[in-house]
């Protein structure tokens, strides 16, 4: 049973986005969409026609398949509401990274397939910020790693590893950056923004439409509940059920409800109360974040906790 | 007057506006040497077609600076061969004026650095002139017209060449709901190298419609022209008729005029300044001025029974006497203080989004004056541009108005410039409601004239307004020629973008908010 787990992540990742967008408009004084709008629109990008430019080769559409099956394979190996590291050898963070990689790296290819300046610029801005988002991740998820010894995301989730020590706030800050910075969010990207000047990762979707564009957007909701999800087993995995009655479970998925409702919200201040980074300085940040993820580790060698 | 190195044919003083004719030879000559002299700038300048009359062609330029109120128009026939010197060499504010001029009349300007068509685009057939009297179009053209390219040689964009430099092409259809214009940027990597631009894409013919509207219909159409700045372009237009025909505006509406201009700047800089908030992203500031500007909407639906102020202005004076629902204005406007001052303290706050403001859209003040860039945009530049001093009309002499001037040039000076304009006219209108005023509305009877012109001009929020009319022999109307502020500010943008960042290009483009429709009339 735990190994379908990820169908959680499926069918809900739409409503997290839901949620998140309904919290942003709460702060703006807006009453919002509805938070099951995200479905209603995948809904309809299903049923609606593709209009697809006569230039784009394989690429173009096989990569909302490879994008999508990709985040879905890494939600595979994610422990949701129930750990076992016995039986769930595969869970493995480096894997995990690599998964995430390849659909990034096809998305990139999608964007700069079709020749579209829009779709270039932001497969360039894509992989500038990837280049410093993923030794980010690794490295706070490393720290957690050598404290569990273990690179097995339900032995990490299992054993607490870091928490309640100072390595494990630096590693947690760190990660919030590259979660920002994954999903596409201020001060990184401007979700919102129809300014095609200034998009990263609506620049590369510019030209899907219909159902391949579905495909990409729930993708980017997998994708972002996803790493909600690892940061909840890495950074506060408290009340994850270890056996699986029914009971614990129960109780796990509700727990993991208002740890997911809580990072929702973090994310929707974050992205109120600031405006986006001038791109050149997203170095500065990202950097930072970086420095803060290499203490963590440094700091977990040295103190051993 | 004796070192001049040009001959005067004939000169004219009417109100504030100096007549002066040239020989055609003569023109640059005459407009570099006024220029020179007063250190002013060109404000604009037209075409009209007198040869039922005179047999010629004649150009003008308006000419004025900061501390004189007065202008100073170089005129000159030409008659043979079509053509006159360019004056764009000397004065680069000249350039668009001149080419438009070129697709109106087919008067060729010689001398001028790029020629090409500006108005319209390769589709439009050659040889036809649409200002001209004389002017109607072929069942054969109308064709071609509609089956497009006509014109074999396609527009020539600028082109940079060279290791790493690409061009991305943006428009003329955008992700918004906006009007088109198509920029195509020439960058390395993120670093905009150069910017070149097309507008027009939506050319409305509108002065050739004025000519076939009486004066008083023209009003609904000067109304009009640009939505968001609809009062300044009405009051420009009846103020260019009631001094051709000498029309003394009565106090009153002479004061609901004022009152209903700076309502109109009021709620623009506040959309303006939350707009630049979606520039950088920062949403709440966006919602909170989005919030601020429809309040002031609806007020000018209560008083004016208009969102966009139409229907007030009307021939020598105003239609309604808005004077009466003082009470409305100033409780909704005491509200709307209130929050305008939290929201303004949200953003001067915001250290990310002044960070992305500072230094960023640079326009140096020799370039914003050689270009002839108007408003806010000169005054955040470091130039005393503002119609509402330079030329008092009104009442903002009564006002004592002062304008803001600052150095910086970039974005945030242009946001704060827009702030301290907003403050003023808040000032402005509730002094303007502690006043008591004669109870005209309109003036009494007048004929128009014949052969007779005369300029208009206000401040409109995103900057100076012209509109010169002329009647014709029957009084009616015989030529209207209307410059916007986008029209002149349009040229600065690429020099505020060059260097900056690609994604920093929106925020830029926020800060100056020009108007497409402003431009393509």
């Amino acid at each position: 049973m735990e190994h379908l787990q990820f169908l959680i992540i499926l069918f809900f990742a739409p409503l997290v986005q839901g949620l998140i967008k309904k919290f942003k408009a709460h702060m703006q004084g807006r009453r919002g969409p509805s938070i099951f709008q995200t479905y209603f629109d995948l809904l309809r990008l299903f049923k609606k026609e593709m209009v697809i430019s006569e230039t784009a080769s394989w690429i173009f559409r096989a990569a909302p398949y490879i994008v999508f099956s990709s985040v879905l394979c890494a939600a595979m190996i994610v422990p949701v509401i129930s750990v076992n590291s016995e039986g769930w050898i595969m869970s493995d963070v480096i894997a995990l990274i690599y998964i995430l990689a390849l659909g990034r790296f096809f998305m990139a290819l999608a964007g700069l397939d079709t020749g579209t300046a829009f779709g270039g610029e932001g497969s360039s801005r894509e992989m500038t910020v990837a280049i410093m988002v993923e030794p980010m991740i690794m490295l706070s998820i490393f720290t957690a790693s050598i404290a569990a010894g273990s690179t097995n995301l339900s032995r990490i989730a299992e054993t607490h590893a870091i928490v309640y020590s100072p390595s494990h706030i630096m590693a947690l800050s760190a990660f919030i950056v590259a979660i920002i910075a994954e999903t596409g969010r201020i001060p990184v990207d401007n979700p919102d923004t129809h300014l095609e000047l200034t998009m990263i990762h609506e620049g590369m979707l510019l030209e899907y439409s219909g159902r391949y564009l579905a495909f990409m957007e729930w993708a980017h909701y997998i994708k972002q509940m996803l790493l909600f999800t690892v940061a909840i087993d890495i950074f506060f995995p408290y009340g994850i059920a270890k056996i699986g009655t029914f009971e614990d479970v129960a109780i796990s998925a509700a727990i993991y409800a208002g740890k997911i409702l809580f990072l929702s919200a973090l994310m929707a201040v974050i992205e109120s109360s600031r405006a986006k980074l001038r791109f050149f300085q997203l170095s500065s940040l990202l950097g930072g974040a970086f420095v803060l993820s290499v203490l963590a580790f440094l700091l977990y060698i040295m103190m051993g906790r | 007057m004796n070192d001049q190195n040009y001959r005067v044919l004939s000169s004219e003083t009417r109100l504030n506006e100096e007549y002066i004719e040239v020989a055609k030879e003569d023109f640059r000559t005459a407009c570099v040497s006024v220029l020179k002299r007063h250190d002013a700038f060109l404000r604009l300048m037209f075409c009209t077609d007198e040869r039922a009359y005179t047999g010629c062609f004649r150009i003008y330029a308006v000419f004025s600076d900061s501390r004189i109120n007065r202008f100073i128009v170089i005129n000159s026939a030409v008659k043979d061969n079509l053509a006159y010197p360019s004056i764009t060499p000397d004065i680069p504010a000249a350039h668009w004026y001149e080419r438009e001029i070129k697709d109106m009349f087919g008067l060729v300007p010689e001398g001028h650095p790029s020629p090409q068509r500006l108005v319209f685009h390769e589709s439009f057939p050659e040889g036809s002139f649409p200002l001209r009297k004389d002017w109607s179009i072929s069942e054969d053209d109308l064709k071609q017209w509609s089956e497009g390219m006509v014109v074999k040689e396609p527009y020539k964009f600028m082109r940079v060449e060279g290791e790493g430099i690409f061009e991305i092409p943006v428009g003329p259809v955008h992700a918004g709901i906006i009007e088109p214009g198509h920029f195509r940027f020439s960058a390395i990597g993120e670093t905009i190298f150069y910017l070149d631009s097309r507008f027009f894409y939506t050319h409305k013919g509108i002065e050739k419609q004025f000519e076939k509207l009486s004066f008083g219909t023209g009003v609904y159409l000067s109304e009009r022209v640009s939505g968001t700045s609809s009062f300044s372009h009405s009051s420009a237009y009846c103020m260019a008729f009631e001094r051709m025909c000498g029309i003394e505006l009565p106090d009153r509406a002479a004061a609901i005029r004022t009152l209903v201009t700076e309502m109109e700047r009021l709620y623009n800089h506040i959309g303006d300044i939350g707009n630049m908030c979606a520039g950088s992203g920062l949403t709440l500031g966006y919602a909170k001025g989005a919030l601020i500007k429809e309040r002031l909407m609806q007020l000018n639906e209560r008083v004016t029974g208009s969102r966009y102020l139409r229907g007030v202005n009307t021939l020598g004076g105003v239609e309604s006497d808005i004077l009466q629902k003082s009470d409305d204005i100033r409780s909704t406007l005491a509200h709307v203080v209130k929050d305008y001052r939290d929201f303004m303290d949200l953003i001067l706050h915001s250290l990310s989004h002044i960070e992305r403001m500072e230094t960023t859209g640079y326009v140096a003040k020799d370039i914003a004056a050689a270009l002839g860039i108007t408003g806010l945009a000169a005054r955040a530049s470091g130039i005393d541009d503002d119609m509402r001093k330079c030329h008092p009309h009104l009442l903002y002499e009564t006002l004592g108005f002062e304008s803001n001037v600052l150095t910086k040039g970039d974005d945030y000076a242009r946001m704060l410039a827009r702030a301290a304009d907003a403050d003023r006219s808040i000032l402005m209108i509730n002094e303007l409601l502690d006043m008591h005023f004669s109870k005209d509305l309109i003036a009494g009877s007048y004929s128009v004239p014949s052969m007779q012109y005369a300029l208009g001009y206000s401040e409109s929020p995103r900057g100076s307004l012209f509109y010169w009319v002329k009647s014709d022999h029957e009084g009616s109307v015989f030529r209207v020629k209307l410059r916007s502020p986008s029209y002149c500010n349009w040229s600065a943008m690429p020099f505020a973008v060059n260097g900056d960042i690609v994604p920093d290009f929106p925020l830029t483009n926020k800060s100056f908010n020009l108007s497409y429709s402003g431009c393509d009339m």
